[in-house]
């Protein structure tokens, strides 16, 4: 421990929870692969649904119905990657706020968040129009292609982080 | 726990399987991907999205057995919608996963969570091939969901999940 660190990311980094879970031979893996488990949740039933707006997959049933049976689990494994994302990121504060990766992470699945708010907000408003048509309107493709395209990133840039963390310093 | 898997690393370090585990290190195609930098973090986002892929698929049939999801359609249905999907997955993971295995060849066979990992992968795919075989068949004939059918899915996602949790262990193997 560097007694001259005093950055916020520092401070959280060397927390009692922050060490506990560094220093633990088996809490950061365990972490993962919940954090794994969630994600790969989040992406498949997203994915359901995406692939639905494109048009690509059971064009004969209503949009409707695909994001009923599947928003409730990817809202809930969503806060479950979150929390343990940010139980991992707490055990490498420093180093996770010092990569670009991380921090592209980060920004892409804003954008991401920022696709579905106005997909949500403005695009569902005309639902009941095209609800039960087999080809989409234009906004709802590009909707899901962006969604699709934005959550690879998250995956993408999530990996590169566990090849490059300590090359940026902290 | 921890001595026991050093341990079983350690005997198989004495097997033929070093023999094998050094000449996969040596082939062409593992060398290419060692000398590529992005190519295993490539190949890892492959086998992590042909993952949502498979688990999507079987956490959405499971839903819909538990009727928590997709009751619009029936059992047989939903079954039919994403066994493609399982089945390209697998396929998908398997091809990925041979590549993974090259990235890092001698420290990814001589390895006891990896062989727990691949024991248990060939299990899952044969309690879900037969879960599907006998079970999905009765259901479409007119059976009705028993406990005993809701428990096999369950029990087929805790396999799933017991083997993401050994992927991610391999890297953590003592050694």
């Amino acid at each position: 421990m560097n007694p001259a660190s005093t950055s916020l990311w520092d401070k959280i980094e060397y927390s009692t929870l922050g060490t506990t879970i560094a220093e633990s031979t088996w809490m950061f893996p365990t972490l993962e692969t919940i954090h794994v488990i969630c994600l790969v949740s989040v992406l498949g039933t997203i994915f359901v649904v995406d692939l639905r707006m494109l048009g690509w997959t059971s064009n004969k049933f209503a949009v409707t119905l695909a994001a009923k049976d599947t928003l409730p689990w990817t809202w809930g494994a969503f806060v479950g990657a979150a929390i343990t994302g940010g139980l991992l990121w707490v055990s490498k504060a420093s180093d996770y706020m010092h990569n670009p990766y991380f921090l592209l992470k980060m920004a892409t699945m804003a954008l991401a968040g920022l696709n579905m708010m106005y997909f949500h907000f403005m695009t569902w408003r005309t639902v009941e129009h095209w609800d039960k048509d087999a080809t989409m309107p234009v906004a709802v493709k590009v909707a899901a292609a962006l969604s699709i395209i934005l959550w690879l990133g998250v995956v993408f840039f999530g990996r590169a982080i566990g090849f490059t963390l300590g090359i940026f310093g902290s | 726990m921890d001595d026991l898997l050093f341990q079983i690393t350690e005997w198989l370090r004495t097997t033929r399987l070093s023999d094998v585990a050094f000449w996969a290190g040596d082939t062409a195609l593992s060398n290419w991907i060692v000398t590529h930098f992005w190519t295993t973090a490539i190949l890892q986002v492959i086998h992590i999205l042909a993952i949502s892929a498979a688990w999507g698929s079987i956490l959405m049939v499971t839903l819909r057995l538990f009727g928590k999801a997709g009751t619009d359609r029936t059992i047989a249905e939903t079954e039919r919608r994403y066994i493609r999907w399982i089945w390209c997955s697998l396929v998908v993971l398997i091809l990925s996963g041979i590549g993974l295995i090259l990235s890092d060849a001698i420290r990814n066979l001589l390895n006891a969570i990896f062989w727990i990992k691949m024991i248990l992968v060939v299990g899952a795919i044969v309690t879900s091939a037969w879960f599907h075989g006998r079970v999905m068949h009765r259901l479409a004939a007119g059976g009705t969901v028993t406990a005993g059918i809701k428990a096999g899915s369950l029990a087929i996602m805790v396999l799933w999940a017991v083997i993401m949790l050994c992927g991610r262990w391999i890297a953590y193997a003592p050694t």
